[in-house]
């Protein structure tokens, strides 16, 4: 519920009763991950973000879907996505420093074996429907990083003729990188919450429900 | 050079030592299970959070100062979850920890540290007065 009102106070009080009845898909695949209640110093964390089942089968449904999400979170492999300067310190985070093999994310040239795809750098005009042909060719679970202020938002080039202002008018964004250029650094703390995200996923649980 | 250091007896002492430090066998591998790795080094001071800050000059600079957070969190440990104060001993923008260092402006009006709230329902959302990009198909009711 706190999901759909963060959609918006623009969104219509027809849609709360329409998503109650589980009929309104795109607002409940935004519920399907939720967002956690907000951490305090000083308190246990469990590992698992689900911890309020009431029943066995409950339980056991949680705890598919922390094995399902472990799985997808520690074996990211985005697609190798680079349009403009960010995908330099893309290639940072893949060098030996910050070595992102470590974490399970390996660079993958073909969308139909990768999860993740890093909008790196200026999203234009020319390439957005590349860029659109490329994430629907990915399967299913697929995440998108946008990276940089240019796919953020346009950063630079937010006035230019060219270029799409903001990737995420092109694909769904999960997680946004600031910076010009973010650093390498930045762009391996985004992975991270891309995996802290994952991690609350339901998808057994949505299943179960149903 | 003494022949312990040829025969690389020192890191075999080394190794041992890490491991007392992180309290034995078991208590080492459950180190290695949370954060992946196994140092020894001098415990410099723990912050409000629990969070323990350790360094050693035997790693090389960029390694040699470290932080274990603490053991609460778990798994759910995070970059953003040392408080400003040890961030810049963290990072080398200060030799000297926040409880030695006299310079350290301290008022009431400091607001609390927090960590990077993304995701939960503490995060920061700025007020918008603008029409919101995405407006969604709602399907008509059978009448």
């Amino acid at each position: 519920m706190q999901a759909i009102k963060a959609l918006g106070a623009a969104a219509p009080s027809t849609m709360l009763s329409v998503v109650k009845k589980g009929a309104f898909a795109p607002v409940v695949e935004k519920i399907r991950q939720v967002h956690l209640p907000a951490p305090k110093p000083n308190e246990t964390r469990p590992y698992s973000p689900f911890q309020d089942a009431t029943n066995m089968a409950e339980m056991a449904v949680a705890r598919l879907d922390d094995l399902l999400n472990w799985g997808r979170k520690g074996s990211m492999w985005p697609m190798t996505f680079g349009l403009a300067c960010c995908a330099v310190e893309m290639m940072h985070i893949a060098a030996p420093r910050y070595d992102m093999d470590r974490y399970g994310v390996v660079f993958r040239a073909s969308p139909r074996q990768s999860d993740v795809m890093i909008v790196a750098g200026t999203l234009t005009n020319k390439m957005a429907p590349a860029l659109r042909k490329v994430y629907d060719q990915m399967p299913d679970p697929r995440w998108v990083i946008s990276m940089g202020s240019c796919a953020n938002g346009g950063g630079y080039y937010h006035y230019s003729y060219s270029v799409v202002r903001g990737c995420d008018r092109i694909v769904p964004v999960d997680i946004y990188v600031p910076g010009c250029p973010p650093t390498a650094e930045a762009l391996l703390y985004g992975v991270l919450q891309l995996q802290k995200k994952v991690k609350r996923m339901k998808t057994v649980q949505i299943w179960y429900r149903k | 050079m003494s022949l312990g250091k040829i025969l690389a007896l020192d890191k075999l002492t080394n190794f041992f030592n890490a491991l007392r430090q992180n309290g034995g066998i078991k208590g080492s591998l459950y180190k290695l299970y949370r954060q992946d790795e196994l140092k020894d080094g001098k415990l410099v001071g723990e912050d409000k959070y629990g969070n323990k800050y350790y360094e050693n000059a035997r790693y090389f600079y960029g390694r040699n100062r470290w932080v274990e957070y603490n053991d609460k969190v778990y798994l759910n440990y995070d970059g953003s979850q040392v408080p400003a104060e040890w961030f810049g001993w963290l990072h080398y923008k200060t030799d000297l920890p926040p409880h030695q260092d006299p310079s350290r402006p301290k008022y009431k009006w400091m607001a609390d540290f927090t960590e990077n709230m993304s995701g939960t329902t503490g995060q920061y959302v700025p007020y918008s007065t603008t029409r919101s990009k995405v407006e969604p198909w709602v399907p008509k009711k059978a009448a």
